[in-house]
């Protein structure tokens, strides 16, 4: 059997209208791998959430004063579908700059236990993206790399 | 043959006595949710009236339209106006039920 990973990459424009066309490439990978419908909703979320943030970060936070720098090219995501044989892993990468990414992934929460005048939707995001995915990694550096998994777990196949 | 691909998110408004209901068809995400933000701004100042918001034909929501919600609900909590989300789709609810919001929407929270 071959065990070697098979990767889909696609590139995307940084603009919200285009995170329903990574929606609709996950949900074409993730049926052919064998993914429950609910498996699917599940990344379906989760991914459009980390494309979310690569939307709304693209072009930077700059803080007041900072000289803006024109990109040298429009800002666009990438998105990484990494086929293997028991998990789907999907790699949501943008070149952006000042979103700390990590540091939002430690306040990453829900509203649970909450009165109604201290719920806030900061944090949802990353709050859902790991609720939703088996693993999720969050790396800042040059832009924001988000890795999450989710295992296939394929019932009535074991021989 | 012409196909057209059914909009991908629309609201439709009926507003009948003492009550306001807003219909939430297609995907609520981070594209849609200029359009809902801006007929929700309107809304919240209705407070003569129930806001009602139902969720049928809802096919997709996530942080984005939470968020919304949560927005939706803030003001209308501070303004003591009634604020209801009805007929939940399963595949929604359970993102609400996953961040926590569902006891203030089906208004079983404690403060």
């Amino acid at each position: 059997m071959n065990t070697k990973d098979e990767v889909v990459t696609i590139f995307v424009p940084a603009a919200a209208e285009y995170v329903d066309l990574a929606r609709l490439a996950l949900y074409g990978i993730a049926c052919k791998m064998g993914f429950s419908y609910e498996e699917i909703e599940d990344m379906k979320v989760a991914l459009s959430e980390a494309c979310n943030n690569a939307v709304l970060h693209a072009y930077g936070d700059l803080p007041d004063g900072a000289s803006v720098i024109a990109a040298a090219q429009e800002p666009r995501v990438e998105i990484r579908f990494i086929k293997q044989a028991d998990a789907l892993s999907i790699v949501v990468k943008d070149d952006g700059t000042s979103f700390d990414a990590a540091a939002a992934a430690r306040r990453a929460e829900s509203m649970h236990g909450k009165s109604i005048t201290d719920i806030e939707a900061g944090g949802l995001g990353l709050y859902l993206m790991q609720a939703l995915m088996d693993q999720v990694e969050v790396l800042s550096g040059e832009g924001t790399q988000v890795m999450m998994t989710k295992r296939l777990t394929k019932s009535g196949e074991w021989a | 043959m012409v196909m057209k691909a059914p909009d991908k998110f629309y609201l439709r408004t009926e507003n009948q006595e003492g009550r306001c209901t807003v219909y939430v068809n297609g995907e609520l995400d981070l594209e849609s949710a200029s359009q809902m933000r801006a007929a929700m701004a309107t809304l919240v100042e209705l407070t003569d009236r129930e806001l009602v918001l139902n969720l049928r034909e809802l096919r997709y929501i996530d942080s984005t339209g939470i968020g919304i919600l949560v927005s939706v609900l803030k003001a209308r909590h501070a303004k003591e106006a009634p604020f209801i989300v009805e007929a939940i789709p399963p595949n929604i609810r359970k993102l609400f039920d996953m961040t926590g919001i569902t006891p203030f929407l089906t208004g079983t929270a404690t403060s």
